[in-house]
């Protein structure tokens, strides 16, 4: 899209505005901001990235350096859209480890195919 | 770890054991009010709980030494590049009334996609990782016990790591922080898919931890040069970021607008910068203020922005607010120093205390043109988000380059900040949850199988348990903070002492020079003068004109590259006073007479009344017979009339200094009293505001007082002498 440049129109434009009352106008206000946030809290609903997934690596106990190895090699293989969590917590449910335990066999190198199922 | 006010902090001490150390609370916390809060002589109707310890305004001498503190939450931002010099500013801070501080991080944290450990050096602000946010909470723990008041500690969580970083923050018991996802987009470049995503679950972890947050919107005045002219963006920044921590979660009171009077003189700024304090406070009910000080039009001139500072917090108490965050003095020249945190603290805590129960009798005209302009503002904004929607949304608005344009909404200039949503740090990371997704842990926002307490399956997350935080101590065997200190606390050990404005031994100092030259030939010498000081690296932070041929005036930093050793040092003795009833005891009894006046040509009473009266505390009280001859008394008179009286004191006071008429005085004090043969019988005492003890005694008298001096130290003084003259 090209950039904007234009002169100040505000008395034109304001026409719809001007008879709102200020109760009307602060709630016209808010229903704007809300309706702008509304996609973009969608996409968070629903999406994922690293970052939010090593906070939640972290919330496990695990180090902001194990958090990221981990996280980055499940980006790598396609699996972070399950969940960081979630797959070191499968993983340490079905082989009875502690969550700990399952990240860092993971850290080892080990078990990465048993992920995501 | 226990401070005590006598003592410096000890560095070893904060970071010994900080692998098991834990904040003791979470969240933030307001002042406590006070209301019709009794201080020394007044009344305050703005005020909060006193302080157990504090340095009081300079003033306050005047009126029992009394150090009220206002209502508001007064924020300081500390950031030297390492947070062991930090921690010690932060003691000084508040003791200066500050409760909020915040640590600037380093440039580029926000361009690292993870976490930073242990304690390397940073520039322009630290490195925010657990360990020093560990050590800094430790320290400021130990402070608010030493001022009796809990401290708001504040930092970033922005950039790419956001999520990580409010994890973190929640663990270690920050409680502030400014989140913004809008601040990345704009100013940092990072993707917008990337930033909204991270922005989400980063303000659930600060909602459910009580964190204060902060937006960024006032970034968007510190960018454009005609301020006022952004302020319908910046409700449509505040309002995007608000309804965004809405939804995360956040609740009402824990979202604070960062809002800053877009304007200085001299600029008309209370009539321009209040329309836009009334509409953002008209359409924020319900949520916090956090009223920053103008930065934008500061440079050199500390003075300057100390006056815009002072008309800032003015909007601040006329329009509302709930935290007051000081801007510096000297943030416009350098890196700012220890004193300068201290000065910008104080103007703020000055002003409100100046400012108290202000609203009581002065208020906004709410019937006048102010409404009307408040209401032209909220009408811009609400076109621009109009059009934003219009557009195809917010992504959309940003890459079309309709933030910070400096054009006065809907006036467009084409000069915004535009960001391409594919693009940016960060793109292409943002994936999809899958149908299952999970994340079994508490505060985690959006789609999940899992809720908050499923962690317990586990033994729980780190924020039910704290036990499950992992510390990691240093990863650079070189840049850390042992490394660092290693000097300092060896100069510390041996005494040695430097002087310093940001960092341990910097040296660097400060002079004020005025040369009555042209500004070019006046600089150059100014620098030649410092150079003669021995200062290196002299350089000039601030120039004056004062008028283009007859000066200006320059303040010149330089390092001063000597150590002082302490031992070497010869201090004054402190001499124990006598108590009250003791100089009672022995003076009443013995009838003594004293002799008092100012002395020359000099008319100032009010010093001398308060050594002597009885009223003022003074030596009358002890049954010293006074005979307060009045001002601009001749030595010849003084004498005449202690001869008459028959005094063994004479109390001469001696304010004016000009042409050191004072010495002069002194001297014909002690040289007369000699020549007519008094001297003997004679205890001759000066006071006034430039007389020293020791000037006194090299101008032949027998002791001096300067300011500050009570009846008290007088009357000690006098019974030992007395005695010592064998009475
Ligand atoms: C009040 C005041 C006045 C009042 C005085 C009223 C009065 N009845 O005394 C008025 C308005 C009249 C006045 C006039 C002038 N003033 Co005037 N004044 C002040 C002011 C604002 C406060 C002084 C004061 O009372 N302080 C409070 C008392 C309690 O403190 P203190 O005097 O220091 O006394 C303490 C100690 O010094 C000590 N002490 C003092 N005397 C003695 C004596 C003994 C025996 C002992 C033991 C201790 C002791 O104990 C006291 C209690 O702690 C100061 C500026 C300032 N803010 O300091 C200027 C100031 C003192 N004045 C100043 C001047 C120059 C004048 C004038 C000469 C100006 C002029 N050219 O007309 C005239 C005086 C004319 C004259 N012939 O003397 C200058 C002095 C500069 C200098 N160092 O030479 C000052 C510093 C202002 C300035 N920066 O220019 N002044």
């Amino acid at each position: 899209m090209p950039s904007l440049d234009r002169p100040d129109d505000f008395q034109t434009r304001r026409a719809h505005l001007k008879d709102l009352s200020d109760d009307e106008l602060h709630a016209r206000f808010w229903d704007l901001a809300n309706r702008i946030v509304q996609p973009l809290v969608a996409e968070a609903r629903t999406h994922t990235t690293p970052a939010v997934e090593r906070s939640v690596l972290l919330r496990m106990g695990f180090t902001g350096a194990e958090a990221r190895d981990l996280v980055n090699g499940m980006q790598a293989r396609g699996l972070l859209g399950c969940g960081a969590g979630k797959l070191v917590l499968v993983l340490a449910n079905a082989h009875h480890l502690t969550v700990r335990e399952a990240g860092l066999t993971l850290l080892e190198g080990r078990m990465w195919e048993e992920l995501g199922v | 770890m226990k401070l005590s006010p006598d003592k410096r902090i000890d560095l070893r001490d904060v970071l010994d054991g900080l692998e098991d150390y834990r904040p003791r609370r979470k969240g933030w916390h307001w002042r406590t009010p006070a209301p019709d809060h009794k201080v020394g002589p007044f009344t305050y109707r703005n005020a909060s709980e006193d302080l157990k310890n504090s340095v009081a305004l300079p003033a306050a001498h005047a009126f029992g030494a009394i150090d009220p503190q206002c209502d508001f939450v007064i924020t300081t931002e500390i950031a030297s590049g390492r947070f062991e010099d930090d921690i010690r500013r932060m003691r000084m801070a508040a003791w200066h009334g500050a409760d909020h501080l915040m640590v600037i991080r380093t440039t580029g944290q926000s361009h690292i996609d993870g976490l930073i450990e242990g304690t390397p050096e940073g520039i322009g602000g630290i490195p925010v990782t657990r360990k020093q946010l560990r050590a800094t909470r430790k320290a400021l723990d130990a402070m608010e016990d030493e001022v009796g008041r809990p401290i708001n500690f504040h930092s970033y969580v922005s950039g790419l790591a956001g999520p990580e970083m409010a994890v973190l923050f929640s663990e270690e018991g920050v409680n502030g922080a400014h989140q913004d996802p809008q601040y990345n987009v704009l100013y940092r470049g990072i993707n917008m898919h990337r930033s909204f995503v991270d922005a989400a679950e980063a303000k659930k972890v600060m909602a459910d931890g009580g964190i204060l947050q902060i937006d960024g919107a006032h970034n968007a005045n510190a960018t454009a040069k005609e301020a006022w002219k952004v302020t319908p963006e910046l409700l449509v920044q505040h309002a995007i970021n608000t309804a965004y921590s809405r939804a995360a979660g956040m609740a009402a009171e824990n979202i604070a607008l960062s809002t800053v009077p877009p304007t200085a003189p001299p600029a008309p700024k209370l009539r321009l910068d209040l329309p836009y304090a009334v509409a953002l406070r008209d359409l924020f009910k319900g949520y916090r203020m956090r009223a920053q000080q103008n930065t934008r039009y500061v440079e050199s001139d500390t003075t300057e922005a100390t006056v815009t500072h002072v008309l800032d917090t003015l909007i601040s108490r006329l329009a509302g607010a709930d935290i007051q965050s000081t801007i510096t003095p000297d943030e416009g020249r350098n890196i700012p120093w220890h004193y300068n945190t201290i000065a910008g603290t104080n103007t703020a805590r000055q002003t409100l205390m100046g400012l108290d129960g202000l609203t009581d009798q002065v208020k906004l005209d709410m019937d006048g043109e102010l409404p009307e302009l408040a209401r032209e503002i909220k009408e811009r904004a609400i076109l621009m988000m109009e059009e934003i929607l219009d557009m195809g949304g917010y992504y959309a608005a940003v890459e079309a380059g309709q933030f910070v344009d400096s054009g006065h909404y809907p006036e467009r200039h084409g000069d915004g900040i535009a960001r391409d949503p594919a693009g940016g740090s960060g793109a292409g990371t943002v994936v999809k949850r899958a149908p299952r997704y999970g994340a079994p842990v508490c505060s985690h926002f959006g789609d999940n199988v899992f809720k908050d307490g499923d962690c317990k399956a586990y033994g729980g997350c780190s924020l039910c348990n704290p036990d499950k935080i992992r510390y990691v101590d240093e990863l650079d065997p070189l840049d850390n903070v042992g490394e660092r200190l290693k000097v300092p606390l060896d100069e510390r050990d041996r005494g040695i002492l430097r002087p310093e404005v940001e960092r341990h031994g910097d040296g660097m100092v400060c002079v004020t020079l005025f040369v009555p030259a042209p500004p070019d030939v006046a600089e150059a010498a100014a620098i030649d003068m410092a150079l003669h000081m021995n200062l290196k690296n002299p350089e000039v932070i601030s120039k004056r004109v004062l008028h283009p041929a007859e000066g200006s005036v320059f303040e010149i930093k330089g390092v001063l590259d000597v150590y002082i050793d302490t031992a070497f040092l010869t201090l004054p003795t402190k001499v124990d006073l006598i108590p009250d009833a003791d100089i009672e005891a022995w003076v009443r009894p013995r009838h003594i007479h004293a002799v008092a006046a100012t002395v020359g040509e000099d008319e100032h009473s009010v010093g001398l009344r308060e050594i002597l009266n009885i009223k003022h505390g003074g030596v009358e009280r002890f049954g010293l017979k006074c005979h307060d001859l009045g001002t601009s008394i001749s030595v010849t008179r003084l004498l005449d009339e202690a001869e008459r009286t028959g005094a063994r004191v004479v109390l001469m006071s001696t304010i004016v200094t000009h042409a050191d008429v004072h010495k002069k005085n002194m001297r014909r004090l002690a040289d007369e009293a000699t020549a007519r043969g008094l001297r003997e019988r004679l205890v001759l005492v000066a006071g006034g505001t430039q007389v020293t003890d020791e000037m006194a005694k090299e101008c032949g008298l027998d002791a001096g007082f300067g300011r500050g001096t009570k009846g008290r130290d007088v009357g000690s003084f006098l019974v030992r002498e007395l005695q010592r003259r064998g009475n």
